[in-house]
């Protein structure tokens, strides 16, 4: 059946001339191997009651490594079985030493709860094992059975930071005891959020030593182009990987598709939501499970409803088709999951949350609406269909954004490129700085003794300077009241949610109880539960009535059922400027500097569009306040009379000096050891920010385009690129990027220089279509004249 | 979050030079007491014997020794073992802040304990924080030796924190020692009466001892942090009479508590006859309730009084006692704001127990009528309907 649809998909009027190439991945057979010798029998006998009679090749692989007493990495495409590379030997020590100790790492609670379901039905016929999850969500008074009791304890670095560490000592026997460390969605932890984990686990290993424990970490992770490096960075030990898959795929069709176009004279092309969710009705309406990507919540809500109601013309069932993000409650979540396995749920939507390895069983069929934006989750998606023995297929889906219309037209891009780098810096100053004050105060520090590999005694120095740390005899010591991990936020998100309550109930006098029906974290509020926007939850239309977001109130949103045809999305604005110079150079055809900035962002208003058709039926305005950060930044000037000798119009220098951002947002991480989302980027001016309130001060926010115009009329010509610290208050990224400026300019030249496209592509300037057809010399010209 | 300017001088300070710091004058000399060796190190002990007529409130010191282990257990519900009061060591500790965690030092450790015919305080001090080792070594033996340990707020602070400590320096903590943590009981006490229940409050209004010049108890972390730092002792004498009038503030306490638990003619405030009560009422309610009488013998203030009325109902009605039961609701029914309880006793009390249907609709119409009067929520108003439409239907058959 499934090859009948994609058979059709391919040849037919409507959609064939869409198709802009096809992959065909041949099905690969298991590579087997059988159960280790050393293997407990209970064990064996438990994997064989599951039906497993061999191993993979890469679980045995692991298993090898682990015995030799090695750190391994495993990096397996999704559902290979990663997880028995690390529950096998985890088990097996458990059920040989009664004391044994194992903790497990995941980067959300609801992979641990997942992760403990899969160990406690592997187990059902081994001895009494004692596993729990250890998280913020786990009763006060079940925490002390934990401790004392658990020989597996599965928890989050957040918890491990904040909820275990600074308290060690109740955890004594879990610390002496400690065998191994389990680390799994190993490529999540990149970037800052990375390098607060390699210092997470510098804290951890020194703990360890403390009670005379030296664990062996098994980690595991999705494809990315550094595994090995990048798992030796997070624990700061030598790791051996793993990474030939030994399970068997099945043959796989991969196809791109680009929706027709609809409006020949302006190169309009029909919706790709609507593309995206008619093409899934075809599986769906066949009873072939598959899974929708999205890129956004918005569209996770938009394409669910209309595939809902596509489904239910035809069958009637509405329970089969779900929607699955962040900001469900826990238990919608889980009762999709669950379903997804039994086959009662057979087409799910989801954002990028159903990437990471949650267990929802297999699925057919893969559509991704949208370029999910990297080459790693591009796969991670596409993995997500496919079972072991069975052809399957994935579909991409091209947006009309120029990222995804190059991919279209450059589809050898598309399947040659590597995977990304996962990039951390342990040693960044800010961020070591704040987890030395948490070691300290979890023990104190010998003199000489070094943190991880590094000396860190003028560091402490530092610290005990600055009356956080005093120095007794040989060691250094926490001199402080307070608990410094509270003042330490390992990701940047805060965990300050807005609440959606439901009030349709309450108003009808039917309830006295809050309805909460979803929640919606704080960077992304202003967009989504503004007032009078159109909420979805699966696919459901909430309208909000109220948003309190005071910093007195508790953080709400009142909405009401509502029935209406439309939903909303928002429209921001954004801008950037100068707040202080702590440093400027004068390079010998530009000018650099380096200070703080003010970083804006606002709703200003939305627009209506209609569901099925998405056409415009409307807007309006809001009026919420600016969301603003400080943060660091470096800007860079190019003097208009070096502008100049590379062309007389204004419009072509500034899609030239959007292809320089372009290209500097992307290589700057490389001397950084940051992940690009750790950065941001803004062509502007140099106004300065003024004092006073924002709407006094001229710091008006502006969309992309005011901003060009703005740049285009101005009388004085001084358009600026500014690369700013994504983190608020910055973490010491800009200082960085201010010294390796001159390099990083001459690293650019030389990326632009080598690149194969012909008028700028994702690798170097940005996609043509964005920056446009002239970019690409233009910024050639421009970095030639910076680096002479 | 530290603000953008605090992380660029931290970062900048890296390269600066420390300044050097200056010579230690002898803390033992200021602070009097003298250095310990332990097979860990040294630390200071200050130690005072106290004879055992001197008190601490209206209780001489030495009365503690005569307290049954049965009156421990009346305090201390928990303890489960008959605990010889010869062998008690009061213990209350100054911290470097009450975050908890691992970072958080007892600096100060004031011990008392019963030494032949004395009370000895011993306070162990930090003159430096790598002095931990000795400090855990001096006090285990102490704490190995002793019948049980008394303290305020121990369970929720001390007693987890020297237990992390002891951890810390590689020594079990005796998990087994009985603990009589006053807090509880003098929750139960005066938690009603005074509100504040802190140990500072009790010794003022109750043990009527006042403290020259206290040193608040926030403060106390940073005057040592600033004597680690520049090593001058002297403001620390306040912090060590501090803990000195905390540490004997427990034995005053369970003093007082002692005497008032098996002293019956003992000499109470009605309030604190009151609070003795609610003490009683889990090991022996013909007590708790003899107590409840006498508070309201001796007169209590108006609210007060209705409290413990209508506590004391409670206890007469669990024990079918039903006229002193009724007795006390009936002059409860004279409170000037409207509450459905006591009404909602009677009319249970006339309906179920007397069997004086007509009654039972007197008392229920009446409580309607206050009811609506004094705007009482709708569930009670729907409670007292239903109670009055099912006496009309059994009245009417």
């Amino acid at each position: 059946m499934l090859g009948e649809i994609l058979d059709d998909i391919l040849v037919s009027r409507s959609t064939g001339s869409c198709v802009a190439a096809t992959r065909h991945v041949p099905a690969r057979a298991a590579v087997l191997a059988p159960f280790p010798a050393s293997l407990d029998p209970r064990i064996g006998q438990a994997l064989r009651a599951r039906g497993i009679t061999e191993l993979y090749s890469h679980q045995a692989r692991a298993w090898e490594l682990v015995e030799k007493g090695e750190n391994v990495v495993v990096v397996t495409p999704t559902a290979s079985g990663k997880t028995l590379c690390y529950n096998l030997p985890v088990l097996q020590t458990l059920l040989h030493q009664a004391d044994a100790r194992v903790l497990y790492l995941f980067p959300t609670k609801a992979l641990a709860q997942d992760q403990l379901a899969e160990l406690e039905q592997l187990a059902t016929q081994l001895p009494e094992l004692k596993m729990f999850t250890y998280d913020g969500d786990t009763p006060q008074d079940a925490r002390r059975a934990v401790r004392a009791r658990a020989n597996l304890v599965l928890t989050n670095p957040d918890m491990l930071h904040s909820g275990i560490l600074p308290h060690h000592t109740k955890w004594a026997t879990l610390f002496q005891n400690l065998r191994f460390v389990v680390i799994d969605e190993l490529h999540a932890y990149r970037g800052v959020f990375g390098s607060h984990v390699a210092n997470l686990l510098r804290r951890l290993r020194r703990i360890c030593r403390h009670y005379g424990a030296d664990p062996q970490f098994i980690m595991a992770s999705a494809t990315i182009a550094n595994p090995r490096e990048h798992a030796e960075n997070i624990i700061g030990a030598p790791v051996g990987d793993v990474t030939e898959s030994g399970a068997p795929t099945g043959d796989k069709l991969f196809v791109c598709y680009n929706p027709p176009v609809v409006n020949p004279e302006l190169g309009i092309r029909a919706p790709y939501l609507a593309e995206a969710s008619r093409l899934a009705l075809r599986f769906l309406r066949e009873r072939i499970p598959t899974i929708v990507f999205a890129q956004s919540r918005l569209s996770t809500e938009v394409l669910l409803t209309s595939i809902k109601a596509g489904v239910a013309d035809t069958t009637g069932d509405t329970g089969m088709v779900r929607g699955y993000r962040g900001g469900y409650l826990p238990t919608r979540r889980r009762a999709v999951e669950q379903g997804l396995r039994d086959g009662h749920v057979l087409g799910v939507v989801s954002t990028n949350a159903l990437e990471l390895g949650v267990d929802i069983g297999h699925l057919d069929v893969a559509v991704l609406a949208g370029y999910p934006g990297t080459i790693a989750s591009l796969w991670q998606q596409v993995g997500r269909a496919g079972r072991r023995s069975e052809p399957s297929a994935a579909i991409l889906v091209a947006t009309s954004a120029p990222l995804d219309q190059f991919m279209m037209s450059h589809p050898d891009y598309l399947f040659g490129a590597s995977p990304e780098h996962a990039r951390v810096n342990p040693d960044n100053p800010f961020i070591l700085m704040s987890h030395l004050k948490c070691a300290t105060f979890e023990l104190p520090f010998l003199d000489g003794e070094p943190f991880g590999e590094r000396d860190v005694r003028r560091e402490l120095a530092a610290l005990e300077d600055e009356g956080l740390l005093h120095r007794a005899g040989t060691r250094w010591h926490w001199a402080n009241e307070t608990y410094p991990a509270d003042h330490v936020s390992l990701r940047t998100l805060t965990t300050d949610n807005f609440l959606v309550i439901d009030t349709t109930a309450r108003d009808e006098k039917q309830t006295k109880r809050r309805q909460v029906i979803a929640e919606v974290d704080w960077g992304s509020a202003f967009a989504t539960i503004h007032p009078k926007a159109i909420y979805l939850v699966e696919s459901d239309p909430y309208e909000v009535q109220e948003l309190r977001f005071r910093e007195d109130e508790e953080k709400v949103a009142y909405v009401k059922r509502v029935r209406v045809d439309y939903f909303t999305d928002a429209v921001s604005a954004k801008g950037v400027w100068i707040l202080r110079r702590l440093a400027d150079r004068q390079h010998p055809s530009f000018r650099a500097e380096q200070g703080e900035v003010l970083v804006a962002e606002k709703v200003v208003g939305f627009k209506k569009i209609k569901m099925g058709t998405l056409e415009n039926v409307g807007s309006g305005e809001v009026e919420l306040p600016q969301q603003e950060m400080q943060t660091t930044s470096i800007w860079l000037t190019v003097p208009p009379a070096v502008l100049a000798r590379v062309s007389p119009s204004r419009e072509e220098l500034i899609d030239g000096l959007r292809g320089v951002m372009h290209l500097l947002h992307r290589l700057g991480p490389i001397f950084l050891l940051c992940d690009v989302r750790d950065l941001g980027s803004w062509l502007g001016d140099t106004t300065p920010a003024e004092a006073g309130e924002p709407a006094e001060r001229g710091t008006m926010v502006a969309t992309r385009e005011s901003t060009r115009r703005r740049l285009l009329d101005a009388e004085t010509f001084n358009p600026t690129i500014y690369l700013y610290d994504a983190q608020a208050g910055g973490i010491g990224l800009a200082e960085r990027l201010f010294e390796v400026l001159p390099e990083l300019v001459q690293h650019a030249r030389d990326t632009l220089r080598a690149c194969p496209c012909a008028w700028g592509c994702p690798s170097c300037v940005g996609p043509v279509n964005e920056v446009g057809r002239r970019a690409k010399a233009t910024a050639a010209a421009i970095l030639a004249l910076l680096t002479s | 979050m530290p603000t953008l300017d605090d992380l660029r001088r931290v970062i900048r300070r890296i390269e600066g030079a420390r300044p050097p710091r200056r010579a230690a004058e002898p803390v033992e000399k200021t602070l009097g007491g003298e250095v310990l060796e332990t097979g860990a190190g040294t630390v200071l002990a200050v130690h005072e014997d106290l004879a055992l007529s001197e008190r601490y409130g209206p209780v001489a010191l030495g009365d503690i020794l005569g307290i049954a282990p049965s009156t421990l257990a009346v305090l201390a519900p928990a303890l489960g073992v008959a605990v010889d009061p010869r062998g008690l060591v009061f213990l209350d500790t100054e911290t470097t802040g009450l975050a908890g965690g691992t970072g958080t030092y007892a600096f100060l450790v004031g011990v008392a304990y019963f030494s032949g015919d004395r009370l000895r305080l011993t306070q162990f001090f930090l003159r430096d924080l790598d002095e931990e080792p000795a400090l855990v070594a001096a006090l285990a033996p102490l704490l190995e030796g002793a019948t049980g340990i008394v303290t305020f707020n121990g369970s929720g602070f001390d007693v987890p924190l020297l237990e992390t400590r002891f951890i810390l320096q590689r020594r079990r903590w005796p998990l087994t020692l009985p603990h009589v943590d006053l807090m509880h009981p003098a929750r139960k006490v005066w938690g009603d009466w005074l509100g504040d229940c802190r140990l500072g409050t009790l010794e003022r209004r109750v043990l009527g001892v006042s403290r020259e010049r206290d040193v608040p108890g926030a403060v106390i972390p940073s005057l040592y942090f600033q004597f680690l730092r520049r090593r001058v002792a002297a403001p620390l004498r306040d912090v060590l009479a501090h803990n000195r009038h905390d540490v004997l503030a427990l034995a005053g306490l369970l003093g007082w508590l002692g005497r008032a638990v098996e002293d019956g003619t003992a000499m109470l405030a009605p309030e604190e006859y009151a609070g003795l009560g609610r003490l009683w009422e889990r090991t022996d309610v013909e007590r708790a309730c003899g107590c409840y009488e006498a508070a309201l013998a001796g007169g209590l203030e108006e609210d007060f009084g209705y409290a413990v009325r209508l506590r004391l109902a409670r206890w007469e009605k669990r024990r079918a006692r039903w006229a002193a039961a009724r007795a006390l609701w009936e002059t409860a029914l004279a409170a000037p704001a409207f509450d459905p309880r006591p009404w909602e006793e009677l009319a249970k009390f006339h309906e179920h127990r007397a069997r004086d249907l007509p009654t039972a609709r007197d008392v229920v119409t009446r409580a309607l009528d206050l009811a609506a009067a004094g705007g009482a929520s709708a569930r009670i108003v729907e409670a007292f309907s239903y109670r009055l439409a099912r006496l009309e239907r059994r009245l009417a058959t």
